[in-house]
C-alpha cells in the first residue's frame, strides 16, 4: 500500500467475526465493522472527508476557517484534514464532556468555542437559542467560515451509502446482513449504510440505538436529541432501542478484554445493544443469520469517562506514607503550635497552599510546597532530616495536621502544624508578606 | 405509539408544606376572609435551607456571608425571620434597603447590588452598607456621598478562559474584567473615602464551567488587589443555585419528550394553541431550544454550591474551594430562589369549570402575574383543595384578566379530580420569584394579600405578613 496522503487510508476497514463463545448466540454470526481502524481514529473520517473536500480549495483561497458543531470525532478528523491544507478549524459545542478529546483537539490546532449554559432567570421571550444564532452567523456570506453542517449535510449520508455500506456487502460475499445495528449520532452512518444494504435486500432489519434520556454516552444522541438532527428519519429504523452508559461500558469491556478490539463506548454500546436484541430472537430462529454492528472509535480517548463511571477498574495498589491511612486519633494527636509560638519558629516553615495564594501573601521566610506535591514527596520517604524542625502551614490547620501526623508516624520528632492555619495567623494580626 | 396517559408534573412537597395543605378548613377560611389570590409564606421553613448552605461552608472549611436576594420575595415575614438567623441580605433598590434596615438587619449585614439611583446610593453610603459597584463611575459617585469610608465590592464580568473559548451571554452588569486596573485605580484615587472589601460576579447561567471561569477570574483579581497592597478578603459569587421543583424526574423526561413529539406533529398537542415553549418544527426537524427552567434538578441549591466548589479550576487545576481557602478568601453568596425553597404557596379560587370539545377550561380568581410560573418557565401542577382523587383530569388554567394571553398555564395540568367552582388550587413552592415579583393591579384586580403561617403546637396559626415578627413567645402564666 503506497499512498500520497493520509486521507487515502480512509475506508476499506475489515469486517471481523465476533467469537460465538463471547456473545453466546447459536444461530447468528455477529460481525463488527472495524471503523476504529480509520487513520484519524473513527468512522467520522469518512463523512469529514466527503463533506469538507469540495470546500477546501475555496476556503484556502479566501482564508476561511472550517467550522463544525462537533464535540468529538468529526472535529478531530476535520481538524486533521483542514490542517493538511493549511486551513484553520474551529469546533463549536456545548457537549464537550470528555476532557481528553478537548485536549486532543487543542493539540491538533483546533479552536474550540463552548456555548453557554441555560439562563437561571429564564427569559421565555428569548426564543433565540445560542445554537440558532451561531448557525446564522456561520452561514452568512463573507463570514469567514465554511460550515460542514454534519447534522444536515447529505454528504454525511453519501459517505456511507457509497463507502461503508457497500464494503459490508462485499465482505459478506455480495449479501446484505439480516440485521444491522448502529448507534445514532448524526444519523449519517446509520442512514447511509441502511440505504446501501436495503438496495441489496429490502428485508434487512435496521436497529437504531439511542441513549436513555438523562444518560450520556459520547457520540450517541438521546431519544429527544435525535429529533434535532436534520438527517434523522425515523423511517430508516425498524426499531429504535435505548442503551445506557452502563451497557456501553459493559460492551466496551467485552470488546477490549475478549475480542482484541480497543473500542470506545459507542462501539461498546452497539455491541451490547446488538447482543441484547439478538439474544431475544436467537432461540426462535431456524436458519443461520448474520448481523453487523459498527465499532465507531477507539478506547484511549475515554479514560476519564470510564474512570468516572467505573473507578474500580482503575484501582491502584496503595502507596506507603499516605495521609489517607491515618487514624482519626493520630490526626487529633498531631503536634501543633499556636500563632504566638509560630512567630518565633526557629526552623523550616513549609506552606502547603497553592503557588498563587503563596505568592500573594505568606509568612516571611516560609517556602511553598503545594500539598499534592508534598504528598508525592512523602511517598518516597522523609524529605528533610530528623534534626530539622519543621512547621507546616495550610489554610485552616487541617491539612497541615494530617501531614504533621504522617511525618510523626514516619519518625520525625520535631514537626508541628500551625493551629488554625494561615487564616488564624492573619486574624491574629501577624505579619504577611509578598516578595 | 401515542402515549395517551395523563402527563402529570407533580411538585416536590416537603412535610411542612404538606401539613399546611392538610389544613383545608383554615385555608378556605383565609381565602374567604382575605380574598383570592392569597399568598402564604412559611418563615419556619427557611432554617433548613440556611443550614444546608452552612453545611457546605463547613464541609469546605470556608467562611463568608449568605446574602438573601430580597428581590425573590417582598414578604416582611420572611425577611424578618432571616434577620433573626445567621444570614445577611442583598438589596437591589432604595425601598428594599429601607425594608431590610427596618426588618432588623444592621448595615454590616447588607449589600446593595444592581442598578442604583442616587437616592439608593446615598442611603447606602450614609448607613454604611457594603455596595457592590457596577462601574468605575459608581465608585466616584459613592466616594462623594459617604460620611465614613464606604465599603465597596467591584462586580466584574466578561471573564476569559484559557485554551477553550467559553461563550457567555452578554451581561448588562459589571465592570469588564479587562478594566479591573481602571476600577482599582479609581478605588486607590478615593483612598480614605472608599474601602475595597471584595470582588464580585454574578452570571445568569446554570452552567458550572462558566462560573468556574468567573470564580477563578475573581481569584486572579484578588491577587492583583494584594499586589497593590489592598487588603481584600472576600469574593462574592452571586446567586443562581437553583431549585428542584419536581418530585419525579421521569415525569419531567416523559413530558418534555412528549412535547417534542407534539411539536413534530407525532401526537396531539399538550399546549394551548400548540405553543412549543421555544421548540418549532422545521421540515420535520426539531429546531429552537426548550425555553423552560429545568424543573427537575437533583443537584440544586446547596448541592450546586458544593459542586461548584469541588470543580477543578481550569487554569490552576485545583478545586475552587481549596483555592479560595488557600487565598484566605471569604466566600459570599447571594441565593434568592434557593433560600426560599418550600417557603410559600399561592392559593386561588376556582370560578368556573367548562368543557370545550376535548378540553376542560378552568377559570381562576387570579391571573398569570399572580402566579408567574409560566413567565419564568417553571412547570409544575397545582394541588387541588379539598383533596379528592376520583377522576384524574387534564385542564387549562385561565386567569381573571380580560386578555387572550392571560393563561396561568399554557399547557394542560393534571389534577387528581375534576375541579368544581369554589374549590381552591394551591401553587406550591412559589415563594421564590413566582409570588409577588410580577403581580400588578391591571384592571383594578386586587394584588394578593400575604399571610405568614407558623406552627402553634399541633396546629398552624397565621397572621398578616406585615404583622409577623420572630419574637420569642412570652412565658405566660397558664
Amino acid at each position: 500500500m503506497r499512498f500520497d496522503d493520509m486521507t487515502e487510508a480512509i475506508g476499506n476497514t475489515p469486517l471481523v467475526r465476533i467469537d460465538p463463545a463471547v456473545h453466546g448466540l447459536r444461530q447468528i454470526d455477529l460481525y463488527a465493522k472495524m471503523e476504529l481502524l480509520n487513520p484519524f481514529g473513527s468512522l467520522k473520517d469518512r463523512a469529514a472527508l466527503q463533506m469538507v473536500r469540495p470546500l477546501l480549495a475555496g476556503a484556502a483561497e479566501r482564508g476561511d476557517t472550517v467550522v463544525e458543531l462537533s464535540s468529538g470525532n468529526t472535529a478531530k478528523a476535520l481538524a486533521m484534514i483542514a490542517g493538511m491544507h493549511g486551513v484553520p478549524f474551529k469546533s463549536v459545542t456545548n457537549r464537550m464532556k470528555v476532557p481528553e478529546i478537548k485536549d486532543l483537539l487543542l493539540l491538533l490546532g483546533a479552536e474550540i468555542d463552548e456555548l453557554p449554559g441555560q439562563a437561571e432567570c429564564l427569559d421565555p421571550t428569548d426564543t433565540e437559542d445560542p445554537l440558532s444564532r451561531m448557525h446564522r452567523t456561520l452561514s452568512a456570506n463573507g463570514s469567514g467560515y465554511v460550515h460542514t453542517d454534519q447534522y444536515f449535510n447529505e454528504q454525511n449520508v453519501e459517505a456511507h451509502l457509497h463507502g461503508t455500506g457497500p464494503e459490508i456487502v462485499k465482505d459478506l460475499d455480495g449479501r446484505a446482513p439480516d440485521f444491522f445495528f448502529a448507534c445514532v449520532g448524526t444519523a449519517g452512518s446509520s442512514t447511509g449504510v441502511a440505504r446501501a444494504l436495503r438496495q441489496h435486500d429490502p428485508d434487512v432489519r435496521v436497529v437504531g440505538l439511542v441513549a436513555a434520556k438523562s444518560d450520556f454516552i459520547p457520540g450517541i444522541r438521546t431519544i429527544d436529541e435525535v429529533h434535532e438532527v436534520g438527517l434523522f428519519d425515523p423511517g430508516v429504523y425498524d426499531t429504535v432501542d435505548t442503551i445506557t452508559s452502563d451497557d456501553a461500558v459493559d460492551g466496551l469491556l467485552t470488546l477490549v478484554r475478549r475480542c482484541g478490539t480497543p473500542a470506545g463506548p459507542t462501539g461498546g454500546g452497539a455491541f451490547q445493544g446488538a447482543v441484547r436484541h439478538l439474544r431475544a430472537l436467537d432461540p426462535t430462529l431456524t436458519s443461520r443469520k448474520t448481523a453487523v454492528f459498527i465499532v465507531c472509535d477507539r478506547v484511549e480517548s475515554y479514560l476519564s469517562y470510564l474512570r468516572e463511571r467505573r473507578p474500580a477498574l482503575f484501582g491502584r495498589p496503595p502507596r506507603r506514607n499516605d495521609t489517607r491511612d491515618l487514624a482519626a486519633d493520630e490526626i487529633a494527636a498531631a503536634p501543633t503550635v499556636d500563632v504566638e509560638e509560630a512567630a518565633r519558629w526557629p526552623g523550616l516553615i513549609v506552606d502547603l497552599r497553592n503557588p498563587h495564594a503563596y505568592q500573594a501573601l505568606h509568612i516571611d521566610g516560609s517556602i511553598n510546597i503545594v500539598d499534592e506535591l508534598f504528598a508525592e514527596m512523602l511517598h518516597g520517604g522523609l524529605p528533610f532530616g530528623r534534626r530539622q524542625p519543621v512547621l507546616l502551614v495550610c489554610p485552616v490547620g487541617e491539612k497541615s495536621a494530617r501531614y504533621a501526623a504522617l511525618l510523626t508516624r514516619m519518625g520525625h520528632p520535631a514537626v508541628r502544624s500551625l493551629a488554625g492555619g494561615i487564616i488564624a495567623w492573619r486574624d491574629a494580626g501577624a505579619r504577611l508578606v509578598r516578595d | 405509539m401515542t402515549d395517551s396517559r395523563p402527563l402529570p408534573l407533580t411538585p416536590r412537597i416537603e412535610p411542612d408544606t404538606q401539613s399546611v395543605l392538610a389544613e383545608e378548613a383554615l385555608l378556605r377560611q383565609l381565602v374567604d376572609g382575605l380574598g383570592s389570590p392569597l399568598n402564604v409564606v412559611l418563615p419556619d421553613a427557611l432554617a433548613a435551607n440556611v443550614e444546608a448552605f452552612r453545611a457546605v461552608y463547613r464541609h469546605h472549611r470556608l467562611r463568608g456571608r449568605i446574602y438573601f436576594a430580597h428581590k425573590a420575595n417582598r414578604s416582611a415575614a420572611l425577611l424578618r425571620r432571616l434577620a433573626a438567623a445567621e444570614v445577611a441580605v442583598d438589596v437591589a433598590s432604595l425601598e428594599e434597603l429601607q425594608h431590610a434596615l427596618g426588618a432588623g438587619f444592621t448595615p454590616d449585614r447588607i449589600i446593595a447590588t444592581g442598578p442604583k439611583n442616587r437616592e439608593f446610593l446615598w442611603l447606602a453610603a450614609r448607613t454604611g452598607v457594603i455596595v457592590s459597584a457596577d462601574s468605575p463611575d459608581e465608585l466616584d459617585e459613592l466616594a462623594a456621598l459617604g460620611r465614613a469610608p464606604v465599603r465597596v465590592m467591584v462586580r466584574l464580568s466578561g471573564f476569559v478562559s484559557p485554551g477553550v473559548q467559553m461563550i457567555s451571554r452578554r451581561s448588562r452588569f459589571g465592570v469588564p474584567s479587562e478594566q479591573l486596573t481602571e476600577a482599582l485605580d479609581r478605588v486607590e484615587k478615593h483612598a480614605g473615602r472608599l474601602e475595597l472589601v471584595g470582588i464580585a460576579y454574578h452570571l445568569d447561567t446554570i452552567g458550572i464551567p462558566e462560573k468556574a471561569i468567573a470564580l477563578e477570574g475573581c481569584l486572579t483579581a484578588l491577587d492583583e488587589c494584594r499586589r497593590r497592597g489592598l487588603p481584600v478578603w472576600s469574593i462574592d459569587i452571586g446567586g443562581g443555585f437553583g431549585v428542584n421543583y419536581l418530585a419525579d424526574g421521569e415525569q419531567w423526561e416523559r413530558w418534555t419528550s412528549e412535547l417534542a413529539r407534539a411539536v413534530l406533529g407525532h401526537r396531539p398537542p399538550l399546549t394551548w394553541n400548540e405553543h412549543g415553549y421555544g421548540l418549532r418544527n422545521e421540515a420535520g426537524t426539531l429546531r429552537g431550544a426548550l425555553g423552560l427552567y429545568p424543573a427537575f434538578r437533583p443537584v440544586s441549591g446547596a448541592g450546586y454550591l458544593d459542586q461548584l466548589l469541588s470543580t477543578v479550576a481550569p487554569a490552576q487545576r485545583r478545586p475552587l474551594g481549596e483555592l479560595l481557602l488557600d487565598s484566605m478568601a471569604d466566600l459570599d453568596i447571594e441565593p434568592g430562589r434557593a433560600l426560599l425553597d418550600q417557603c410559600g404557596l399561592v392559593l386561588a379560587r376556582v370560578l368556573e369549570v367548562r368543557s370545550e370539545g376535548p378540553d376542560t377550561l378552568v377559570r381562576l380568581e387570579a391571573n398569570a402575574r399572580d402566579v408567574s410560573l409560566e413567565e419564568h418557565g417553571v412547570l409544575m401542577d397545582p394541588v387541588l383543595i379539598p383533596h379528592r382523587s376520583d377522576e384524574p383530569t387534564e385542564v387549562f388554567l385561565l386567569g381573571n384578566l380580560c386578555l387572550e394571553s392571560d393563561l396561568i398555564t399554557r399547557r394542560r395540568v393534571t389534577l387528581p379530580a375534576r375541579p368544581r367552582p369554589g374549590d381552591l388550587l394551591a401553587f406550591v413552592n412559589t415563594a421564590g420569584y413566582f409570588m409577588d415579583f410580577s403581580a400588578s393591579r391591571a384592571l383594578h384586580q386586587p394584588i394578593a394579600r400575604k399571610v405568614a403561617v407558623h406552627r402553634a403546637g399541633e396546629r398552624w396559626s397565621w397572621c398578616l405578613d406585615e404583622h409577623y415578627w420572630p419574637v420569642p413567645e412570652r412565658e405566660e402564666a397558664a
